[in-house]
């Protein structure tokens, strides 16, 4: 297992300085400058500003300045945001985006899989349809459609729930729906393919022969199983959630980093953009890592390989 | 209230950003202050002199006047946030607001290296003298400008980038900063030492909801007590415009389409005078329905100097006449031409209307071209294309701020248009002290800009639309949208 985590610590540090390398020539590559604004400043304030942030330097040794930084665990400074540093954006951001994130990600684990599974075993069946009724309008409905449904529903009509913001648990609630919603229809989906291809494996008859209950099948040899491939998806999942989703932070308002994979793009934030995807890479690279490991405990055969 | 998003800085020289001037008014004072009608009031200084035909300004400060940390606000606090202002190394947005003042442009452009060579000296605790290199008119409103105020030279230097932050930042106005969840929520509570008397309110919220229903729906739960622009989306305005609680102002925002006249065909200003005369403006505020304002001339109607004539009026006959003057009749052989524009939906119906006016008033056809914001603002700034829709926002209510964004080598005429007659009333007009004469001088520039060589087409002024619910009242107001807190109160209605 050591020698897992070594190779994957040594195999993730080339994969984060290409996404760096590749970040940093694209976001300059793109027109327009983190300064350019409705009223084009002065080239002379335009020259003060770039002198400030070292972007008068050519744009080789702005990336090693960068690297250099970054090594050190500097992500830099933002350039909208003048007098705070990204470190200091993404400390505030990150943890409530992973917060609402490990909500929903809860919430879509323990809705999608369950749903998905009785789907399966009652295929065909009133409860497979309505099922594959509710997954299939959660993978197509857009969040904002579903965010601006149950604010109008739980937060308008019936008053029971905040409309949005972030003050208490309870406003917490309608965010972490949202942003479940499709990962757990897609889960389920996953789930009922899954499940309804081991139950046509010979070992689940051999075991159903032998007089295991129907229960005791499903629960301890096929729902089993069946989460190999679902566990697969969990890696991408995770990161996705946990780095906050864009359409949910904006439509609650929830003070959250998923808006900066967008605005900082928008805002030509340079570092900020830089951090975002890093720390995306860096979150994939790790819930990928998790995920083999969770592989060798479903089934004890599998090799974990670097 | 709802901000709509995070201010970028709330330092009032690093910062240009309207959103952040919402908190910064209310948390500092300068050296005057806007009235309602935008004219200048005494604030830190209690009196002012002007000497020298217009060349010298003397401020005499009040001496009850304290940072929120108990110590008295000097004109050495003002002469060092000038300073501050004009230093290169601050990189401040707003350095050539004080353009006029002796040695600033000089300094910001490290042709001064000697900052102290700045024409603005504190002579004692309670008098700041400012020196101007030629009469300025419009000079005293840049003194109530946030750009201006006062900061503190040890705290700066004390906590460097970090010195706005709640726990460090001293101010001076009505409401101190008390808390800062970015992205979230500023807080503000009542400076109880405030000059002119404890505020109303013990406590402001400041959100920033960027989704305009989502803010407009707190605003129905009564967890916002007022909302503006940043969260009435056009659909709430048609829902609530004949509410009592709606209320409408207009502001000091113009757009307009802007030519390029260094490229064909807008090199020829009979092509433009066509284009212009083959504009219906009223049309916009129907395709908009936020109550603009269809433009009568570049100056917004509520500054001195703004006529009710001065653009070309709608004339589809003379249009084509003109048109055919310039070697296109019924628009045959006009060359193909985007209309640039930034990628928002108002400024889509806007460019497809101006579009199919065009078409069917000149015979004309022209392409839009449409980009993201940034990209826009980094095209018209290299090379701006033969026709754009572009907007001003002035920085104070004087037709200053209108004016000069369109003389000679200023960085954001992307018009190139070049008039030397122009040039002159302009300058002449900025350093008129008699008010009468100066507005006849914009007047008179004004038609050189939209009707004789309409380098420009003004098309509409943009307004502010506000909910405001029954408890809130003194809510002031105005044109350059600078919300003042310090006279609102809550009446006990109001549900909490």
């Amino acid at each position: 297992m050591l020698s897992f985590l070594l190779k994957r610590i040594l195999y993730a540090l080339p994969v984060l300085l290409i996404i760096a390398s590749l970040t940093f020539v694209l976001v300059r590559l793109v027109p327009g400058g983190p300064f350019d604004a409705e009223k084009n400043l002065p080239p002379e304030i335009v020259k003060n500003l770039e002198a400030k942030y070292n972007l008068d330097k050519p744009v080789h040794e702005q990336y090693f300045l960068y690297l250099g930084r970054l090594a050190r665990g500097d992500l830099g400074v933002s350039y909208k945001y003048v007098n705070r540093t990204v470190n200091d954006i993404i400390g505030d951001a990150f943890p409530v985006s992973l917060q609402l994130g490990l909500i929903g990600l809860t919430i879509a684990i323990f809705v999608g899989v369950p749903l998905g599974a009785i789907a399966a075993v009652n295929r065909g069946t009133a409860i497979d349809y309505a099922a594959m009724f509710i997954s299939t309008a959660g993978i197509s409905l857009p969040s904002f459609v579903i965010g601006a449904g149950l604010i109008f529903l739980f937060g308008i009509e019936l008053k029971i729930l905040p409309v949005a913001l972030w003050e208490s648990p309870q406003h917490m609630i309608l965010p972490a729906v949202t942003l479940a919603f499709a990962p757990a229809a897609y889960l389920s989906r996953l789930t009922r393919a899954s499940v309804l291809e081991i139950l046509e494996k010979d070992w689940v008859r051999t075991a159903r022969s032998k007089g295991l209950s129907h229960f005791s099948t499903i629960v301890k040899h096929v729902i089993r199983n069946a989460l190999v491939p679902v566990i697969t998806v969990l890696g991408p999942i995770t990161a996705s959630l946990v780095t906050g989703s864009f359409v949910v932070e904006y439509i609650y308002a929830i003070p959250g980093m998923g808006r900066f994979f967008i605005t900082a793009v928008g805002n030509r934030d340079y570092d900020l953009i830089m951090a975002t995807t890093l720390l995306f890479a860096l979150l994939l690279l790790l819930t990928n890592t998790l995920v083999d490991i969770g592989y060798k405990f479903l089934d004890p055969r599998m090799e974990v390989e670097g | 209230m709802n901000l709509g998003t995070e201010p970028p800085s709330i330092d009032w020289h690093t910062t240009t950003d309207a959103t952040s001037g919402d908190v910064i008014v209310n948390v500092m004072s300068g050296l005057t202050q806007y009235r309602q009608d935008l004219t200048c009031a005494p604030s830190c200084a209690r009196s002012w002199e002007v000497l020298d035909d217009g060349k010298r300004y003397l401020f005499h400060l009040r001496d009850d006047v304290f940072w929120t940390d108990g110590k008295p606000v000097t004109a050495y606090d003002f002469e060092y946030a000038w300073r501050r202002l004009e230093d290169p190394k601050t990189g401040a947005g707003y350095a050539d607001f004080l353009n006029d003042v002796v040695n600033a442009k000089e300094i910001n452009e490290l042709k001064v290296p000697d900052i102290t060579q700045l024409g603005a000296h504190a002579l004692d605790d309670h008098t700041f003298e400012v020196r101007l290199k030629k009469p300025a008119a419009y000079f005293i409103y840049l003194t109530a400008h946030w750009a201006t105020y006062p900061v503190r030279k040890d705290v700066v230097e004390r906590y460097g980038d970090r010195w706005t932050d709640p726990a460090n930042i001293v101010t001076n106005g009505p409401f101190k900063l008390t808390k800062w969840q970015h992205d979230y929520k500023i807080e503000l509570s009542a400076n109880d030492h405030f000059f002119e008397g404890r505020p109303a309110l013990d406590k402001i919220k400041m959100f920033m909801v960027a989704e305009q229903s989502t803010a407009f729906a707190l605003f129905e739960n009564d967890e916002l007590d007022y909302v503006d622009n940043r969260s009435f989306s056009t659909h709430d305005v048609d829902r609530y415009r004949d509410s009592p609680y709606y209320r409408r102002i207009p502001l000091l925002q113009g757009s307009y389409i802007g030519f390029n006249v260094l490229k064909k065909p807008f090199d020829d200003k009979r092509v433009r005078r066509a284009v212009a005369m083959a504009i219906d403006k009223s049309i916009f505020p129907k395709l908009l329905r936020r109550g603009e304002r269809p433009s009568a001339s570049w100056i917004p109607e509520e500054l001195p100097g703004a006529s009710p004539d001065a653009t070309l009026p709608f004339d589809p006959v003379k249009a084509r006449q003109e048109l055919s003057d310039a070697g296109y009749p019924d628009g045959k052989n006009f060359p193909t031409v985007a209309l640039l524009y930034a990628n928002r939906e108002d400024t889509r119906l806007v460019v497809e209307s101006v579009q199919a006016q065009l078409k069917e008033n000149l015979g004309i056809s022209i392409a839009l071209a449409n980009q993201e914001w940034k990209v826009y603002l980094a095209t018209r700034r290299k090379d701006p294309p033969p026709i754009f829709r572009a907007n001003w926002i002035g920085d104070f209510p004087d037709a200053e701020t209108f004016m000069n964004l369109f003389t000679t080598g200023n960085g954001n005429n992307h018009t190139r248009w070049s008039n030397a007659d122009y040039d002159k009333l302009i300058s002449s007009a900025a350093g008129e002290l008699d008010m009468a004469a100066r507005a006849r001088m914009y007047k008179q520039a004004d038609r050189i800009l939209c009707n004789q060589e309409a380098a420009i087409v003004p098309t509409y002024v943009s307004t502010q639309n506000l909910m405001v619910k029954p408890w809130a009242h003194g809510l002031a107001f105005n044109a350059l949208d600078i919300q003042f807190l310090k006279t609102v109160s809550i009446s006990e209605e109001a549900p909490r």
